[in-house]
């Protein structure tokens, strides 16, 4: 579904990605880890077309991703929960979502696609009226993760969702995702520093060191690694 | 009539005036609201567009005819609303030529955001606008009579056989299709889906880019909007009052003033901004001399923001 061949790119000519390759397949979950610096969020951007590619290629759903104007990329199907949640304060949580839904798809499957965000964030109902920038970091995350399940994607992409949150509510969001990709057979492409549940959620992983792809493959086998296990889980 | 039924009287005709001209400066304010309090452009010619919108409702008005087609009644109004859609589609050029230039993705992450390129510019076109103007219509005065600018409503007498208020026709009927000016375009920001695009895009102009706006659009067309508003009150305005191509001048810190007092980035604030100026203008008459009209304007809007600095409808959330 998603293919990122050779990709360079970076800010104001300084390269940040040198040579990133991955692969997400329809319906797989995909975790990428890695430290602070590495270019995770960068690499988001660029899929998202908010920092430019220098060279390399990205394919999404038969389509060549460059070529498409970055406000053009969410209605092929790609929603990005971007990291520090960016939700719209002032407008209100149920205008957060509409605003989700300005996708094609997502106007079209408006109804039944509010009732089943409620069923996932019940809080989302709770707050429907509420301005989103009044509500708490978790909340906020919630919105994040409902404005972009509102666009109806193909690929959900999540950078850093359980970032600044406590433990508890980093938990119970990891359990909605679980959710989500049950219940809605989504494709999801994740980005987590709490590399031992992104890596457990996962089918397949990639660390990402300072630009460059270091590591890849099955996520046991990648939570089972020696340099894995060091470095991201304590071992 | 006593003393105390001449005071009242006086009170109550220049609150009825304060009320009537302030609802065309909300108007105005409203639409530099939709640029500077909402898009955080810094936009000095906005005082001109409203001038080109009074000369281009004038232009229609005698030029195109719809003086004789409407008659001298009706007339005006209908050129004043042929007008708008020529400064709507004023305002989208010149953001789409110039003002995108100094704003939007050009200047994120800028020393203060473009604001100063933002200054520079709009001054730049202020000047030409206001001398093109001299040079193509003159320097003399023009206005959009219409003969209900010289007819008046009698409401009373209150008291006894004194104490009654006029209301210009013209100036009422101004008012009037002021307010219905702003419900709608308050309707089109809070209930649309345009509405919601341009507040998300004001809000967060990344995140929109993620929702599938195309956030320089957005910008572009809360730019046009906000030209045709306040052309539109320029055009209600010139039915009672002469103007000349420095008229802008004369109203641009009465909008920026109304913008500030009103809380930035609230449509409805804007209104009561402009309003408030507009019964303060017209209330000093009654203990200062007329000079000091706009003294007192600035006295009022020094003390409110002192007093509330965030203005009347400040955003309780802060944008990122
Ligand atoms: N707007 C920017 N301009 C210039 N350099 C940037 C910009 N944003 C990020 N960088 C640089 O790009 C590199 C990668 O940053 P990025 O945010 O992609 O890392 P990350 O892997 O998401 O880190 P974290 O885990 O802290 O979120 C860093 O060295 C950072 O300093
Ligand atoms: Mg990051």
């Amino acid at each position: 579904m998603l293919n990122v061949e050779n990709l360079r790119a970076g800010y104001s000519s300084v390269p940040v990605l040198h040579d990133v390759s991955i692969e997400v397949g329809a319906g797989e979950f995909v975790s990428i880890v890695g430290p602070n610096g590495a270019g995770k969020t960068t690499l988001f951007k660029t899929l998202s077309g908010t920092v430019p590619a220098m060279s390399g290629s990205i394919r999404f759903d038969g389509h060549d991703l460059l070529a498409v104007p970055p406000h053009r990329r969410p209605h092929l199907g790609i929603a990005h929960v971007p990291e520090g949640r960016q939700v719209f304060p002032s407008l209100s949580v149920l205008e957060n979502l509409e605003m989700g839904a300005y996708t094609e798809a997502g106007r079209r499957s408006w109804k039944e696609n509010l009732k089943r965000i409620y069923s996932w964030l019940p809080v989302l109902a709770e707050r429907a009226a509420q301005p989103a920038g009044t509500l708490s970091g978790g909340e906020q995350q919630m919105v994040a993760i409902g404005r972009g399940l509102a666009s109806a994607p193909k690929l959900l992409m999540l950078d850093e969702p359980s970032m600044g949150l406590a433990p508890t509510v980093a938990d119970f969001i990891f359990d909605r995702l679980m959710d989500i990709r049950r219940d809605a057979g989504l494709t999801i492409l994740l980005v987590e520093q709490r590399v031992a549940e992104a890596l457990q959620f996962a089918d397949h992983g990639y660390v990402l060191e300072t630009g460059r792809v270091v590591l890849a493959g099955d996520s046991r086998k990648l939570s089972a690694d020696d340099r894995v296990r060091q470095a991201y889980l304590g071992m | 009539m006593t003393e105390p039924q001449i005071l009242l009287e006086g009170f109550l005709q220049a609150l009825a005036a304060g009320l009537l001209v302030g609802a065309i400066y909300g108007l105005m304010c409203v639409g530099l609201a939709m640029i500077f309090g909402i898009m955080r452009v810094i936009n000095f010619a906005q005082g001109d567009f409203m001038m080109l919108g009074m000369y281009v409702a004038f232009f229609i008005l005698v030029g195109l005819g719809v003086n004789n087609l409407f008659g001298a009644t009706i007339g005006p109004y209908v050129a004043i609303l042929l007008a708008a859609p020529v400064l709507l589609l004023f305002g989208y050029l010149i953001h789409r030529l110039l003002i995108s230039r100094v704003t939007g993705a050009r200047t994120a992450g800028l020393e203060g955001e473009g604001h100063y390129a933002q200054l520079i510019l709009t001054l730049g076109i202020a000047l030409v606008l206001q001398n093109g103007s001299q040079v193509l219509f003159g320097s003399q005065l023009v206005s959009i009579r219409t003969p209900l600018s010289s007819a008046a409503w009698e409401i009373g007498p209150f008291w006894g056989d004194f104490v009654s208020v006029f209301i210009n026709k013209g100036r009422g009927l101004a008012a009037l299709f002021s307010v219905l000016a702003i419900l709608g375009l308050w309707l089109v920001i809070t209930r649309s889906r345009l509405g919601r695009s341009l507040r998300a895009a004001a809000d967060n102009p990344e995140a929109s880019t993620y929702m599938g706006i195309d956030v320089d659009r957005a910008y572009r067309t809360a730019f046009a909007i906000g030209t045709c508003i306040t052309a539109l009150a320029g055009g209600l305005l010139a039915t009672n009052y002469p103007f000349h191509p420095f008229v802008g001048l004369e109203f641009v810190i009465i909008m920026y003033a109304g913008v500030v007092l009103g809380g930035m980035g609230s449509i409805l604030g804007a209104f009561w901004g402009g309003m408030t100026i507009g019964l303060v203008q017209q209330l000093s008459t009654l203990v200062l001399p007329t000079q000091l009209q706009n003294t007192a304007i600035f006295v009022c809007f020094l003390l409110i923001v002192i007093l509330r600095p965030q203005g009347f409808f400040g955003r309780v959330v802060e944008r990122t």
